[in-house]
């Protein structure tokens, strides 16, 4: 006994030594092709886009491949520009609405599913996926339908239920108006994914452990925030920061539900003032300053909910 | 759990390996002309397509034709994309209003007006869109006028045997209809959107005005004008007397025909292709007369909207024409006349509705940033102000000329 | 609450929220007079099936539905193994450089794509890789991984350690322990993850426009923008028809995975 506990330390020694070199490099050969992969394609893009921000590059340029310098001229011209900072103003309030409504909502229904039948589920799941699965462009147009103000169903719908008179009512008349119902529809094609990522990560929770804890004569929401939020706390910060950034940079729906034609800057978002300023105008450089600026503020907006996911998983 | 692994790892590289074999296939092939033409011109005349590839293949043995079709809404980020990955195509469609941009920044080749049918004849408002500093850039290929469709039934009810030859004539026969519909809820004798600039601006044009003018290289906002301002006043007249539409709207939400097949107009102003979808019930009872201008038996003077067909500085320029030489030649021109537009050449007009529009045209302002002023919608959002009454006539056009002007000098 | 109270919320909801899409659904069956009436008739009474055939006898209907398969499924299948292997190294290993890579995998997402198209096109032409499917696939695992990354490793977090080193008490190496323990544990996430990357490779349209040319080559996003391509009357029938048919393979993917988000998969793993 006393000579197989001594022949243990010298015998780990030189396996030790390979498994730790195993071991230090794992992690590195993990996260290989990721880096690989992404490097490669994003690399060169993102240098190119960092240099075209500090230069004049127009369709003139576009064409001889080759731009001017012109210093923080692009930067200074967007920051200076009245209609940049209504305009984050505007989207600041935009995604704070949007973000808000969707983690809810989100959140409500996974908490839902959670308590109902089989076959409940199972519908619900499924009318979930076929919302998340309508195209933007698809989801657009049917929106566009429902509220046309000629022969739209929920005018129709609103006035038969005497809710009011919604005949010919014009649901895109005012600013306020028209990124209400962008907002209807990007929530409403953001809750699956928000429901079926919290729904997953409760089917983490152990059973037992909400169950000891009601035994233990805690009230549900009791639960809710002692035991089950801990659990479910990566998830809603990875949702939550994910959302910021989509509904903060959003382009496709705002453009084509308010329509090309009637997007002005009263009514620009952070994406649609972007392609405005920057594509539409073929003023490339602009257009790369202003996504500079985007990504640094869309970083700021984001970070008190990127830096506690970071920290989370500080485990060791 | 090994077993699966296994398979599928075997079934993605089997897919991986499919996916490279058709990429692999499309290295670029020498004699191959790549030819970007709008959706139009596949539901449309797919039969004139493969005749001037037909003919342009037995011109050049051993060349084919890649017609990509591509949509108005995104084709210019498309060829944005081209250009500066050095792959543009041989010929490219472009809208005429597009034309202009394009053609400063240097990116089509200048072509020989001379190898083109009927190039002596071009209809000017079309040939113009194609010119930039006196050369030739870009081939008319065809165009379309504003005309206006009506119900000749209803026109026949309340007793107007003729279409009507004057502005004032026309507006009283709005009113003769609305009285005839009363029962009919949300019945417009005349429907367009309030911000439907293209009938806005024909008004304006027929009072002699213009929406820019240049000079000594400069361009002015030229609404602000006393003859624009007449032209603008009798437009806002006309909307409120004849149209029960939207104040903010433009012509395509909701499409106007849509309207017209609910039985909610009288007449409808648009291209003359609107006649397709008028509905199965009205079709018979579907006709279609020439605008009146406010003097009386002239036209008011249409849109004429069109497209060019351009080769891109990096395309084969030879190439390139000829098969342009071929897709717009007399015999190609008359096919499209037959499916309802307007060919290129005043040689070749006929006398449809459409084509009689076409004597009395006008059309947008042949500036580099004229592109940013209908992306801006400063005509439009000047229309719905004065309609909706929130600005004057005289304040919103000064308003709105400030603004182009300063668009159009951007640097 | 009464389960069955619930159950009537469930389908309450459902019901609101699927209403967009039956109407979708439902226009694709009317006839061409019944979708623009000013009285919206809510179920068709005289279905016809002429939209669907035309949707499918439209040029290039089933060529763009194998390109699209490929392109999602190489995507999915990529982005979701190798986004694995990199959060299992983020969530269980310490190394350097770790919070660099985390923060480059949220900061790729922060990027506004519409400053990127340009960019990544003239990138992929000089390979040769514009109009070829290959092309498209790297470009969406470009975006995909960060987002798996990034994702899954949210998942793994919650993933106790005892499992594992009760797996490596039974004779397995770390990785072993991992992918025997983790993966079966990870599955949830993994579904809503591969969910989320199926869907949003499947609808995505500007790279695959910019990118494809032949239209033998397209996806099906870029098939269905046909419907809407002209400047004349839009097909409101077909296109109604043609979504339909895209969202199937959505569903039918979502059908065949979604048995692993489940509960009883982990209850009673973790005991004390």
């Amino acid at each position: 006994m006393a000579a197989a506990a001594g022949a243990h330390p010298l015998r780990r020694r030189r396996p030790v030594t390979r498994a730790r070199l195993i071991r230090v490099s794992s992690p590195y050969v993990l996260i290989l092709p990721v880096v690989a992969a992404v490097g490669a394609v994003l690399g060169y893009p993102l240098y190119n886009l960092a240099r075209l921000s500090f230069q004049h590059y127009g369709l003139f340029e576009l064409i001889r491949h080759h731009g001017e310098s012109v210093g923080w001229h692009n930067f200074g011209s967007v920051l200076h520009d009245g209609v940049f900072w209504h305009t984050l103003e505007r989207t600041v309030v935009f995604t704070a609405a949007n973000v808000g409504l969707t983690m809810v909502l989100g959140t409500a229904c996974a908490l839902l599913l959670v308590r109902v039948s089989r076959w409940a589920r199972l519908l619900l799941t499924s009318g979930l996926v076929l919302v998340w699965a309508t195209p933007a462009v698809v989801a657009v147009q049917i929106w566009t339908w429902m509220t046309n103000y000629e022969n739209g169903v929920v005018n129709y719908a609103l006035t038969q239920l005497h809710a009011g008179n919604y005949e010919q009512h014009d649901w895109y008349a005012t600013t306020f108006s028209q990124l209400a119902m962008v907002t209807t529809l990007i929530v409403w094609g953001a809750i699956p994914f928000v429901a079926i990522s919290v729904y997953a990560a409760l089917s983490q929770v152990p059973r037992d452990l909400e169950e000891a804890a009601v035994v233990d004569g805690a009230r549900a929401w009791q639960v809710f925030r002692d035991v089950t939020l801990p659990i479910l706390r990566p998830v809603l910060l990875i949702l939550t920061s994910l959302s910021i950034i989509w509904d903060f940079g959003v382009f496709t729906q705002p453009f084509l539900l308010i329509g090309p034609g009637h997007i002005e800057p009263g009514n620009y978002l952070m994406g649609t003032y972007l392609y405005e300023e920057g594509y539409a105008k073929t003023d490339f450089g602009r257009g790369a300053a202003i996504s500079i600026l985007m990504l640094v503020i869309v970083a700021v907006l984001s970070v008190v909910y990127v830096r506690r996911m970071v920290k989370l998983g500080d485990v060791e | 759990m090994n077993k699966r692994v296994f398979v599928a790892v075997l079934a993605a590289a089997s897919l991986v390996a499919a996916a490279t074999a058709s990429a692999g296939v499309q290295k670029a092939q020498a004699n191959k002309l790549t030819v970007w033409l709008q959706v139009d011109a596949q539901t449309g005349w797919p039969d004139l397509v493969a005749a001037a590839n037909q003919q342009f293949q037995k011109d050049h043995p051993g060349w084919t034709v890649d017609v990509q079709y591509q949509n108005w809404s995104d084709h210019l980020q498309k060829f944005d994309a081209t250009l500066a990955g050095g792959n543009a195509p041989d010929v490219i469609e472009m809208g005429n209003t597009e034309m202009t941009k394009y053609m400063a920044a240097g990116a089509f080749a200048p072509l020989n007006k001379s190898l083109f049918d009927n190039s002596a004849n071009w209809l000017s408002g079309l040939a113009k869109s194609g010119m930039y500093g006196g050369k030739t850039y870009g081939v008319p290929y065809y165009a379309g006028s504003r005309v206006a469709t009506y119900r000749t039934d209803l026109f026949t009810k309340v007793g107007i045997k003729n279409p009507p030859t004057s502005m004032t004539q026309l507006i009283a026969d709005a009113k003769k209809l609305a009285a005839a519909q009363k029962s009919n809820k949300g019945f417009s004798p005349v429907y367009f959107g309030g911000e439907d600039w293209y009938v806005a601006m024909a008004f304006v044009y027929d009072y002699g005005g213009a929406i820019a003018r240049t000079h000594a290289g400069k361009w002015y906002g030229a609404l602000d004008s006393p003859q624009a301002i007449k032209g603008l006043t009798a437009y806002k007249n006309f909307f409120l007397a004849t149209s029960k539409a939207s104040k903010t709207n433009d012509s395509t939400n909701p499409n106007p025909y849509d309207v017209y097949a609910q039985g909610k107009a009288g007449v409808i102003v648009g291209p003359s292709w609107y006649t397709c979808c008028v509905g199965a019930k009205f079709k018979s009872t579907t006709g279609q007369f020439v605008l009146p201008s406010h003097i009386k038996g002239k036209p008011l003077p249409g849109f004429l909207g069109g497209s060019d067909l351009a080769v891109p500085l990096t395309g084969n320029v030879a190439m390139g024409s000829d098969w342009i030489k071929d897709f717009t030649d007399t015999q190609s021109e008359r096919g499209l006349q037959a499916k309802g537009n307007i060919p290129n050449a005043t040689n070749l007009l006929g006398a449809s509705i459409n084509e009689q529009a076409a004597a009395r045209s006008w059309f947008v302002p042949s500036a580099k940033h004229w592109v940013d002023v209908e992306n801006g919608n400063i005509l439009k959002n000047m229309l719905g102000q004065i309609l909706t009454g929130k600005l004057t006539v005289k304040q919103a056009a000064t308003d709105a000329s400030d603004n182009i002007t300063s668009v159009l000098n951007e640097a | 609450m009464r389960r069955a109270t619930w159950n009537t919320v469930a389908v309450a909801l459902f019901v609101v929220m699927v209403f967009p899409v039956f109407w979708m659904v439902s226009t694709a069956f009317k006839r061409d007079g019944d979708i623009v009436s000013y009285t919206p008739t809510w179920l068709p009474i005289h279905p016809t099936l002429s939209h669907f055939g035309a949707a499918i006898h439209r040029p290039f209907f089933w060529a763009d539905v194998k390109n699209s398969v490929i392109i999602v499924t190489v995507t999915v299948a990529i982005s979701i193994a190798l986004a694995f292997l990199a959060a299992v190294a983020l969530a269980k290993y310490r190394f350097g450089g770790r919070k660099l890579f985390i923060v480059l995998m949220i900061g790729i997402q922060m990027l506004p794509q519409a400053g990127l198209i340009i960019p990544l096109y003239v990138v992929l032409a000089r390979y040769h890789e514009v109009n070829a499917l290959t092309g498209v696939i790297v470009t969406y695992m470009t975006f995909a991984l960060p987002f798996c990354v990034w994702t899954l490793r949210g998942f793994l977090i919650n993933i106790p350690k005892e499992l594992e080193e009760a797996a490596m008490v039974d004779g397995n190496t770390r990785l072993g322990a991992f992918v025997k323990i983790l993966l079966p544990l990870a599955a949830p996430g993994l579904v809503a993850t591969s969910v989320f990357t199926f869907i949003t490779s499947w609808n995505e349209y500007i790279f695959a426009r910019v990118l494809l040319n032949d239209q033998a080559k397209q996806t099906l996003t870029v098939w269905l923008s046909a419907f809407l391509g002209s400047g004349r009357n839009t097909d409101w029938g077909g296109l109604m028809a043609g979504s339909t048919l895209t969202a199937i393979p959505v569903l039918v993917f979502f059908l065949l995975v979604q048995r692993r988000i489940a509960f009883g998969l982990t209850a009673g793993a973790v005991k004390g």
